[in-house]
């Protein structure tokens, strides 16, 4: 039987605290080395736990759709990142505190006289403090996404190993086989983890190429690639997820790139379809992609999805190249003769860049579909909706209570906030509107 | 919304992994 997503989550979240803190209780099992003062023990105890939430990162990014699915992907990054910063402090605190409670132990931080097992604690902690910093500040030093990502990866796996290495190093706790046999397998579990998604996973993607049928030009530059599986029946997938694709290398490429699926998902033979704005970095090359050049996808992942969420009503909220997911929801409900109402709220720059304009029109008489227009540079004579989605156009384009429709939203990141500002307004429980925020640095 | 619960989450975690690093310490000095 197929588990709820509520308790999958849940069961996943009891075992991410068991790979926490068991390896660090079972420390306390059998022989122990002689009792140190409180503040010691405790400044120990938070390495452990550091470490151990440093090296369960490599399973939170890698990938496995049983355990991103209740969450979402991007919720899982999200997670991702917020809790570095708490393993990377509890990691700092652990010397810390050493260093105020016995002051000689600054002489550790003399690199050239400091034994090895001090050196590996440092070069730990440079390393993640060299991490997120990075990861904070890329998009602002301008640091190419590659060149992060791969950074990242190394930092993070030295990070890792150099304190399994200072922990073994000082042998107070890994004193004993059986416990220094422990921390070393589970490191080398973590590490199996990263070498799984950049080995293992690749193999398999290998196996199952996909081949670019077409390339279509849109409004809005933008390009919709159109892929065929080659030698394999593809995926299924839900309208309004995503797949990481590689267009140019192979799948060992450290880089992928997520985006949304804007085909319908009731197609039987496999094909998907991606559209792709160009934003002047990897995306200004789709344009350029040869047909029959051979692809890889990664995917589907996701659960900004309709089907997770029945509604009697779907209001979906679009902003630019948002559409994609919105897309692939109207030609799936087109597709699968869908009976309930659905609004489209899309806010654009101008008459001319409404990416899919012609196709919505289209899909007006296969749906009970309202379409909303929303520009902010309208042309002359414009007598649909200006500015930007606000709770009036909300309230003059959809029936109330607002509270019982199901509010899908993607666009930037400034226009989901002021939306999910604007459902608030409208008394809108937080449980009804969904979005997915890509932002994997 | 299942950002807000990730963000919880995150704050349970770090409370959790605090406290039970204490109760690690508290056992060791009791003995």
């Amino acid at each position: 039987m197929q588990l709820s997503f509520a308790v999958r989550g849940t069961v996943w979240i009891i075992i991410y605290l068991f790979f926490i803190l068991a390896p660090l209780f079972a420390l306390l099992v059998g022989p122990l080395p002689p009792t140190r003062d409180f503040w010691t023990e405790f400044s120990v105890a938070i390495g452990y736990a550091g470490l151990a939430m440093m090296g369960l990162q490599f399973g939170l990014t890698a990938r496995f759709r049983y355990v991103t699915e209740p969450w979402g992907e991007d919720v899982i990054y999200h997670f991702h990142r917020q809790i570095s910063l708490i393993a990377v402090g509890l990691v700092i605190a652990h010397p810390l505190i050493l260093f105020a409670i016995r002051p000689e132990l600054l002489a550790l931080l003399n690199s050239i006289t400091a034994p090895w097992r001090a050196r590996f604690a440092a070069l730990s902690i440079y390393s993640l403090i060299a991490l997120v910093v990075m990861a904070l500040w890329r998009a602002k030093w301008n640091i190419r996404y590659e060149t992060w990502h791969l950074t990242h990866i190394l930092l993070a796996a030295m990070a890792v190993a150099a304190g399994l290495l200072h922990m073994v190093g000082w042998s107070f706790y890994l004193g004993a086989p059986s416990k220094r046999a422990l921390w070393i397998g589970l490191t080398m579990f973590w590490i199996g983890l990263l070498l799984y998604v950049r080995i293992v996973k690749p193999l398999f993607m290998l196996r199952r190429p996909y081949r670019v049928a077409g390339l279509r030009q849109e409004r809005g530059d933008s390009w919709t690639l159109v892929m065929q599986p080659e030698g394999h029946p593809g995926f299924r997938f839900s309208p309004g997820q995503f797949g990481w694709l590689t267009v140019f290398g192979t799948p060992f490429k450290i880089t992928g790139h997520p985006f949304s699926f804007s085909s319908s998902a009731a197609v039987e033979d496999g094909h998907v379809e991606m559209t792709i704005r160009n934003l002047g970095d990897f995306t200004s090359t789709i344009g350029t992609v040869p047909a029959g050049q051979r692809v890889y996808l990664d995917g589907p992942y996701g659960a900004f999805t309709i089907d997770r969420n029945p509604a009697d009503m779907h209001v979906l909220i679009a902003g630019g190249v948002g559409i994609t997911p919105m897309m692939s929801i109207l030609r799936t409900l087109a597709d699968r003769g869908d009976p309930r109402p659905v609004i489209l709220l899309y806010g654009n720059r101008d008459w001319d860049s409404i990416t899919f304009r012609e196709e919505l029109e289209a899909l007006i008489p296969r749906l009970r579909l309202t379409v909303v227009h929303v520009l902010s540079s309208p042309p002359e004579g414009w007598t649909g909706e200006r500015g930007f989605i606000n709770a009036a156009i909300f309230q003059r384009h959809l029936p109330p209570p607002y509270a019982d429709h199901e509010y899908f939203i993607c666009g930037p990141t400034v226009m989901m906030d002021a939306i999910e500002r604007a459902l608030a307004e409208l008394n809108v429980p937080l449980s009804k509107y969904h979005s997915e925020r890509y932002s994997f640095v | 919304m299942r950002r807000l619960v990730a963000d919880k989450l995150v704050f349970a975690t770090a409370a959790i992994v605090i406290v039970m690093a204490a109760v690690f310490a508290l056992l060791r000095v009791a003995g």
